[in-house]
């Protein structure tokens, strides 16, 4: 990436071409362009390869809900990656969220209330991250390796190996089966609207264009002012949150709580950012590509699904999927002297 | 590590290496106090059974965390996992339970080879490759046995993890030992040990003297991979059962292992002797949170807390350092 890019706010033209902006657009936005060819193609291809079965209006459906699940925190998660960071933490603070929603909605707070209970302890988990990342400078894979057993341990303990099934009822109508002419769930539309406020605010807010600048080059962009700690705080917090929402909407998905809620979350979130075209090591990736690789993800989990392959592929066709889309983009930045 | 000039053996050993020896007595204590009975001599003899399969893991994370450069394997645990099940799939389709094992073990250095291409050879950073392979591997191990145990194993097979030899179990006089003493030779008196350090310290300047820094962290990705083949053969025959979900705790062990025997997150600095010493640590609580009947979740977060922990006081450790080499 230029720098012109996070100095200016305005596209750069390249050179005296016609329709200069649109050509600058395509250009900056090529690897996202080509991920909309790919989402078209498997799209396609699911459509045909299974009789239709795809585009039943309950598939449609749930499909737009898993995006919705994976694609808000995939907002967060590509900050946080942006910055040279990672958060592995988050599957553990979905599984809060649920324990905490449970527990006291069952105490009789009322549903309302439980669910705020739920979004504060999300967002407690990544102030506590922010924190130890921050302030005590440990490693962000450190913090969150260990914030994930922690609050999985605190999941155990809250939950003392019961599952509790006594939920709000109105939560899976309103997040999951309110819906625009039964196919677009009504979270799917509130995701989208979210994600679209964030990839313009990512152009054009100084805070993310800070945020990129961080990314690379840490020390360059705290000699020119800007305050490298607050920046990645407020972001490993704004991670927390969003794990909050994926966490209610997961629960509002299967409203059974258990010690495992979300567990493997993080990668399905990690992979829609790697695949989404954003750089593990900083300074590149963006909203729209993360959306459009949490969209990508959902459908090949999808796919798995629908051919009736075995469940535990799903894992490492992530996995797969992740280290493919690595190697194959090589955004990896390879250094030159590394033979 | 301060200077051991004109310093006895044992001076730099307790210089070295006297807060971990601080921590296992605390940690002996401790296992006292929340498992009563757990420190009697059959226990203790227990203890070492548990420790070897975690012991081997952690030293291939030494080696990897050591070279630098960002390197870190969060997949060790799969690796155990998809290696005793490949070893139970073969004997349970009729291969010799001898030459399963040795497939078991060369299949994990084909998995540490698979990371090690990936972030050496492509330059993605390890993070992201064994997080990648972390979910892959231990996939592919359930979906090999179709997500159950596989206890096939023939009766003789059981030497390797549940016999004694002089009154101590066999794999740790027979495996642990040696292998800890050939790891020490490793990464304190040869060539590879200090090219990993050199690498690990300031990979620049490691190439910059003509050192393959690529093929230095290559090989320890590698010797990684066949440390967890070693252990997926003790487990599988200590359990006389194969089982897909195995190690899925053993990521978070083996880095809180590693980096609580001393060895830096950012490479270049860490010893075995550390991590034998870091070992018997978390062997010591594992067992005794085991014995007193706490649940392994409590036990992981446990471990979460203590990495943390741990690094917090590297970090300060190393700030007051820093601060003082400035101020001299």
């Amino acid at each position: 990436m230029s720098t012109v890019d996070i100095t200016k706010g305005k596209i750069p033209s390249y050179g005296p071409y016609a329709f200069g902006r649109t050509r600058a657009l395509i250009i900056r936005y090529q690897y996202e362009l080509i991920l909309a060819g790919v989402i078209v193609l498997v799209t396609l291809a699911l459509g045909i390869a299974s009789n239709g079965l795809f585009w039943r209006p309950v598939n449609i459906s749930q499909i737009l809900v898993d995006v919705a699940i994976t694609g808000i925190p995939a907002i967060g998660m590509t900050l946080v990656i942006i910055t040279g960071g990672i958060d592995v933490s988050i599957g553990s603070l979905v599984g809060l969220t649920a324990a905490v929603i449970g527990v006291t909605y069952q105490a009789g707070i009322g549903a309302v209330p439980s669910i705020l209970f739920g979004i504060l302890a999300a967002t407690f988990g990544g102030l506590i991250n922010a924190t130890l990342i921050t302030r005590a400078n440990v490693p962000p894979i450190i913090t969150t390796l260990g914030a994930l057993s922690i609050w999985r341990a605190v999941v155990y303990a809250l939950l003392g190996g019961n599952w509790i099934s006594n939920l709000p009822p109105s939560l899976p109508n309103i997040f999951i089966f309110d819906s625009i002419a039964g196919r677009v769930p009504y979270s799917f539309v509130g995701a989208l609207a979210v994600i679209l406020l964030f990839a313009w605010a990512a152009g054009k807010r100084p805070f993310f264009r800070s945020v990129y600048a961080i990314g690379n080059n840490e020390e360059a962009a705290s000699m020119q002012g800007i305050n490298v700690k607050r920046i990645k705080f407020v972001l490993y917090v704004f991670m927390g949150l969003l794990a909050g929402l994926a966490g209610i909407l997961l629960l509002a998905q299967s409203p059974v709580v258990q010690a495992t809620n979300g567990s493997g979350f993080e990668l399905q979130v990690i992979a829609a950012v790697v695949v989404g075209g954003a750089r593990i090591q900083g300074g590149k990736g963006t909203i729209v590509g993360s959306f459009l690789g949490a969209l990508l993800v959902e459908l090949v989990q999808d796919g798995v699904i629908l051919f009736h392959i075995q469940a535990f592929w799903q894992s490492v066709v992530l996995g797969a999927m992740i280290l493919i889309a690595v190697a194959v983009g090589l955004r990896g930045g390879k250094k030159e002297w590394v033979v | 590590m301060g200077s051991v000039k004109n310093m006895g053996w044992l001076q730099s050993f307790v210089e070295q290496y006297g807060v971990l020896v601080l921590i296992l007595i605390v940690a002996l204590a401790f296992a006292g106090i929340i498992a009563p009975g757990v420190l009697s001599v059959s226990n203790l003899s227990q203890m070492t059974v548990f420790g070897v399969e975690i012991g081997l893991i952690a030293f291939g994370e030494t080696l990897v965390i050591l070279g630098g450069g960002g390197g870190i394997d969060l997949s060790v645990g799969s690796m155990l996992a998809l290696s005793q099940i490949i070893i139970a799939v073969l004997v349970e389709h009729g291969v010799n339970v001898a030459l399963a094992a040795v497939i078991g073990f060369l299949v994990g250095g084909v998995m540490g080879a698979f990371n090690g291409f990936f972030v050496v050879q492509l330059g993605i950073p390890a993070i992201i490759v064994t997080l990648a392979t972390l979910y892959g591997y231990s996939g592919l191990a359930l979906v090999l046995s179709n997500g159950v145990n596989l206890s096939v194993f023939p009766p003789g097979f059981d030497v390797v993890g549940q016999s004694n030899v002089i009154g101590l179990p066999f794999q740790f006089i027979a495996i642990y030992v040696p292998v800890a003493i050939v790891m020490w030779y490793i990464t304190s008196r040869s060539l590879f040990g200090y090219h990993l350090r050199f690498a690990g310290t300031n990979e620049r300047a490691a190439w910059l003297s003509g050192i393959n820094v690529a093929w230095v962290r290559f090989r320890a990705y590698l010797i990684t991979g066949l440390l967890c083949g070693l252990a997926a053969i003790i487990q599988s025959s200590r359990f006389a059962t194969a089982r897909p979900d195995a190690g899925s705790t053993d990521n978070l062990q083996a880095i809180a292992i590693a980096v609580l025997g001393g060895t830096s997150i950012f490479g270049g600095q860490g010893s075995i002797v550390g991590t034998i010493l870091a070992t018997a640590v978390v062997t010591v609580l594992s067992y005794s949170f085991g014995y007193a009947n706490i649940n392994s979740v409590i036990e992981t977060g446990a471990i979460g807390a203590v990495l943390i922990v741990t690094v917090i006081g590297q970090t300060m450790i190393r700030t007051v350092m820093r601060r003082r080499r400035r101020l001299a």
